[in-house]
């Protein structure tokens, strides 16, 4: 770009500069190359967050040496200033991102077989139609550089900061509710096995899409398959309320297939290798049906 | 009535002292009342497993969420979350502290109570742990087991939040006096008596 810039007098492109269609596209000649996003690179939403620490830290350089710990941190002067906020603020914030999680499951992003919004690039991309999508995308988000970066899928907004608030308030209540119907000298056993089923399928196929190469954090997955869990406490409700049996298998069938949409189009897209998204989901179905018929025989 | 007589010295461990007597107050019930319905919950309930365990699990997820966002900002200024890279999927510690080189840092005694009670937590759980495996009461580990689990991950946090916040301090005071090699040693100095 630079000898560009030098070479400008012959440049045949000049009357480039002069058309209003093509600014965004054609980099200024006097641009530096730093000025540009970095493609390759992170560029989310937390973009200017992070150069705000990385020039706060630099103008603080910290003796960290001595701190000889087995755990990396950073530390942080308040870049997005929570530390003073009232209590209240605290708890609005927090329980908002709660209930974006929960807006996730109750709308999934992609129903089984369809992409219901134009947001579904995740769902779309895992199933080979990011090219012809990737385009439609660039132009509605700008800020998405590459096809690349969206087929690699890109986590929403709200399910970036995991919390387990979803994990344990659905994972006792389906506990509690399946153990409801049980005789008294069984209640426990039902809800400590359901409590423990619980958690270990959850740890087992977030190791599944770890393994298979998915770029998500241990205890995001376990959130995400958490807040999914909450079609689920509906079965167990209603299985507690002695729906009858006839009328369980339809109205199950698509409790599940709901937990499932859910959960695929928010997992679907954690960056597992291309092929093998159906491996990857395949366990997430066993729990989910699993959890299920446990629903059904109660 | 002694109390009363005896000029309560900066740092005791008395009510009137605290600068945040209602976080204070919550923060603590939280911590023993956790404790409190492991221990007693089972009489209390009629024997109901169930009820205790969910009660427990809530209180003590209560206890670490205060702990983690409201106690530990108002009483000591230290923050700590895991941030998640969404590129990679690797997670990392974010430790944030109050700026005190400004208006002389916080109440001593919200610190004592703060500190100790980070502290005695974890070592009261894995008192009752040891309990319960000589008791074979498997059901209650696995209570007791989570507890310790959410306990000790606050405690490490905080610990290794305070150590990145004095560090922070002594780099901005080194930086604002000039007279660096002292202040370093000053600081791990203190550190050693604190």
């Amino acid at each position: 770009m630079a000898m560009m810039a030098s070479a400008t007098t012959g440049n045949p492109y000049e009357h480039y500069d002069n058309t209003q269609i093509e600014q965004d596209l054609i980099d200024p000649d006097d641009a530096n190359i730093n000025d540009f996003d970095d493609p390759v690179q992170s560029n989310s939403d937390r973009a200017p967050l992070t150069g705000n620490i990385q020039s706060s830290s630099s103008r603080n350089p910290l003796p960290q040496g001595y701190l000889n710990s087995s755990i990396p941190g950073e530390d942080r002067r308040a870049p997005s200033n929570t530390i003073d906020e009232s209590v209240w603020e605290t708890l609005s914030r927090d329980l908002r991102a709660v209930w974006e999680k929960m807006r996730q499951v109750l709308w999934p992003k992609y129903l089984l077989g369809g992409i219901l919004q134009r947001g579904g690039g995740i769902g779309a991309a895992e199933r080979g139609e990011g090219e012809s999508l990737a385009g439609g995308i660039r132009g509605i988000a700008g800020r998405w550089p590459d096809a690349d970066v969206v087929l690699q899928g890109e986590m929403s907004e709200g399910l970036r900061d995991w919390d387990l608030w979803g994990p344990l308030i659905f994972c006792l209540l389906l506990s509690l509710l399946l153990s409801m119907p049980s005789s008294s000298d069984q209640k426990t056993a039902v809800f400590s096995g359901v409590f423990a089923m619980v958690w270990i399928g959850e740890a087992v196929v977030t190791m599944q899409i770890k393994l298979l190469g998915g770029n998500i954090s241990f205890f995001q997955s376990i959130c995400i398959i958490g807040y999914t869990l909450f079609p689920l406490v509906i079965a167990a409700m209603l299985s507690a309320l002695y729906l009858p049996t006839i009328a369980r298998i339809p109205v199950y069938l698509v409790l599940i297939a709901w937990s499932l949409a859910a959960g695929v189009s928010i997992l679907g897209g954690s960056g597992v290798v291309k092929n093998r998204v159906g491996i990857a989901v395949y366990p997430l179905f066993v729990f989910y049906v699993g959890l299920g018929c446990l629903c059904f025989i109660t | 009535m002694e109390e009363q007589a005896r000029q309560p010295r900066q740092g005791d461990l008395s009510w009137r002292l605290s600068s945040h007597p209602i976080t204070l107050l919550f923060f603590l019930g939280f911590r023993i009342s956790s404790l409190f319905m492991y221990l007693f919950g089972i009489w209390l309930l009629s024997k109901n497993f169930v009820l205790c365990f969910i009660i427990v699990m809530l209180l003590l997820a209560a206890d670490f969420y205060y702990l983690k966002n409201i106690a530990g900002r108002r009483l000591v200024g230290l923050r700590w979350w895991n941030e998640v890279d969404t590129n990679t999927g690797n997670s990392h510690w974010v430790f944030e502290s109050q700026d005190r080189s400004g208006e002389g840092g916080q109440n001593a005694t919200d610190k004592r109570f703060f500190w100790l009670a980070l502290y005695a937590q974890p070592a009261l759980w894995v008192g009752l742990a040891i309990f319960a495996i000589v008791k074979f009461e498997f059901i209650w580990l696995s209570l007791v087991v989570i507890a310790l689990v959410l306990t000790i991950t606050n405690t490490v946090a905080f610990s290794r939040c305070d150590k990145f916040s004095q560090a922070s301090n002594l780099a901005s005071t080194a930086m604002y006096s000039g007279g660096l090699a002292r202040s370093i040693a000053g600081g791990m100095f203190s550190r050693l008596f604190r």
